[in-house]
């Protein structure tokens, strides 16, 4: 516990949280603002929208459209969190003060458990202030387009659930990144690729699979980790796209093998 | 609790294509200050990151106190270590380091204060570390060792980067330290500082014990190092004087000089004077930590 308590004082005592914290509020702003907009053409569809299909029809069911409000900012909040997560670990090795932390503790494993704790912490702190702000400010959005607020909805609030959960996973699987590429330059411009090109790509890609060969290829969302989370705050489970609850399954797959091979890794590690 | 005696056993350490520490061991005593000293690359570092638990010896084993490092219940409370200056976050306060180092060590927040306080760091206290000379980030490494007040203190090249002044804060600090009973372990390069602070010393070279003992017993042992240097205007008038010496074996040095062993000084003053030579110069030289260590590590320090 007192490993856990250290941890957060590391991060507590240097600019990165506030800093971060600053970029991840810019973000959620403009989210949000495009979610604002998104909204609008999903409670008004322009004419000429067609009406049969089935997702789209999903998507703009009032709790789904609250739950994206709700839990708006998630995409580059994330991708934020697993830079700190990141950021734990590799700082050990940017600034040398690996030797010290392992001098004081020279159970490694506790140490990385410590890290993963920490930055969970981290991750969930701020899954809880994006939240909060979301509170704020979609109920407005929502009356703006004459769509109810949805809080009786438990979609909606499953939504906002595993959003945390999303944000937890994501720092988990962020210090097991950091521990791979130790190196912070290369380790958080790795992962941020890795972050928004899977994205992009991951939906391209199987995009043009499923209109090619079949909708089964959106099931591959799955295994795309920044896709899988965005499966988790649809609302209720969309048509043509896997359950919520396998998008989950699949996170917390990649944050157990990230925070596995992390820990073996610096178990075994030679700090020099 | 054990005493605090640190014991090396055929510790080895090989590197893909280099043999960094090869079957070394030496024991260290509490009380007393021990320099570890080697030329460049001759496993120092290696070796007290072994000790440390930082790096894992291919074979052979390291004990402090009669126990390995990852064994000890309160490492910080038993072992203080300084390896290298510049580790903290550059952006995080002397102070806050100090304070993580207590929460992850169980140690109370006022602990951090008063290390700060012991390396005259105070002042500095809220000042973040990128803003320390090298002479402060020692201190603060120090500071850091202090803090479980341990009875055993290692220290890689502490001096570096220290002004006199700070050197000699360091000696008073250590030597102190280890008349109050406790072990310290000292590496440094710095031969002349090492003379006159530690007790006892540890030589290796290409990952090997070349001499362990009491400064004294190490620094006469070479006794080919003894000689004593004679200055005057008629070499060759002396060189051929003490040829009648037995055992006095003379090697010209530079202009008028002459390096004589085998004979005491008085010997070398009676036969110029009865050979009527003149002297401006007679100095018996003592062997210096410096002249064993160089003769010691002749040819195997460096590259490898």
């Amino acid at each position: 516990m007192r490993l856990v308590r250290s941890e957060l004082l590391k991060v507590r005592t240097v600019n990165t949280w506030w800093v971060f914290g600053l970029i991840a509020l810019a973000l959620w702003a403009l989210t949000t603002g495009v979610n604002w907009l998104q909204t609008s053409v999903l409670a008004n569809p322009p004419e000429g929208t067609p009406t049969d299909d089935a997702q789209f029809n999903a998507v703009r069911e009032a709790p789904n459209i609250a739950a994206n409000l709700y839990t708006s900012g998630q995409f580059l909040g994330l991708m934020i969190v697993m830079l700190i997560g990141v950021i734990v670990v590799t700082n050990e090795f940017a600034h040398q003060t690996a030797t010290t932390t392992f001098l004081t503790n020279p159970r490694r494993t506790a140490v990385i458990l410590a890290k993963l704790a920490a930055a969970s912490i981290v991750g969930l702190l701020f899954w809880l202030v994006t939240t909060v702000l979301n509170f704020l400010v979609a109920p407005l959005i929502l009356a703006a387009y004459d769509v109810p607020s949805q809080l009786g909805e438990s979609a909606l609030w499953q939504a906002i659930l595993l959003n945390g959960l999303a944000y937890l996973l994501w720092a988990v699987i962020g210090v097991g990144f950091g521990v791979l590429i130790p190196s912070q330059l290369a380790s958080t411009i790795t992962t941020s690729a890795l972050y928004i090109g899977g994205f992009f790509a991951g939906a391209i890609l199987l995009g043009v699979f499923a209109d090619r060969f079949g909708d089964w290829w959106n099931n591959l969302q799955l295994v795309i980790p920044p896709l899988a989370s965005g499966l988790l705050v649809t609302g209720t489970d969309l048509p043509g796209s896997p359950p919520r609850w396998s998008g989950a399954a699949v996170l917390i797959a990649y944050a157990l093998v990230a925070g596995l091979i992390g820990t073996l890794i610096t178990r075994k590690r030679d700090i020099s | 609790m054990s005493d605090g005696e640190i014991v090396v056993s055929g510790l080895t350490k090989r590197y893909k294509t280099l043999l960094a520490v090869d079957g070394l061991s030496f024991s260290v005593r509490p009380g007393r200050v021990t320099g570890f000293l080697g030329p460049n690359g001759a496993g120092k570092t290696t070796t007290l990151r072994m000790l440390l638990n930082l790096v894992t010896p291919t074979s052979g084993t390291a004990t402090i106190g009669g126990s390995r490092y990852a064994d000890l219940r309160d490492p910080l409370r038993t072992v203080g270590a300084v390896l290298e200056a510049s580790s903290a976050h550059k952006g995080r306060t002397g102070i806050n380091h100090l304070r993580v180092i207590c929460a992850a060590a169980g140690l109370p927040k006022k602990r951090a204060d008063e290390a700060l306080e012991l390396v005259g760091l105070t002042p500095a206290a809220k000042r973040k570390f990128k803003g320390y000379s090298l002479g402060m980030r020692q201190r603060l490494g120090i500071a850091a060792a202090m803090l479980g007040d341990p009875r055993v203190l290692i220290l890689d090249e502490p001096a570096n980067g220290l002004d006199p002044e700070g050197i000699r804060w360091m000696r008073s600090l250590l030597q102190g330290l280890a008349r109050e009973g406790r072990t310290v372990l000292v590496s440094s390069h710095l031969l002349s500082e090492m003379e006159l602070l530690a007790d006892d010393v540890v030589i290796i070279a290409n990952g090997k014990l070349l001499r362990q003992g009491p400064m004294g017993e190490v620094v006469t042992s070479m006794t080919t190092t003894a000689h004593v240097r004679v200055r005057t205007p008629q070499a060759d008038g002396l060189t051929a004087a003490l040829s009648g010496l037995p055992g006095a074996t003379v090697t010209p040095s530079s202009d008028n000089t002459l390096l004589v062993t085998g004979v005491e000084a008085p010997a070398i003053g009676k036969a110029a004077l009865a050979a009527g030579v003149e002297l401006h110069e007679l100095t018996p030289e003592r062997p210096d930590l410096e002249g064993v260590f160089l003769e010691l590590t002749a040819g195997k320090a460096g590259i490898r």
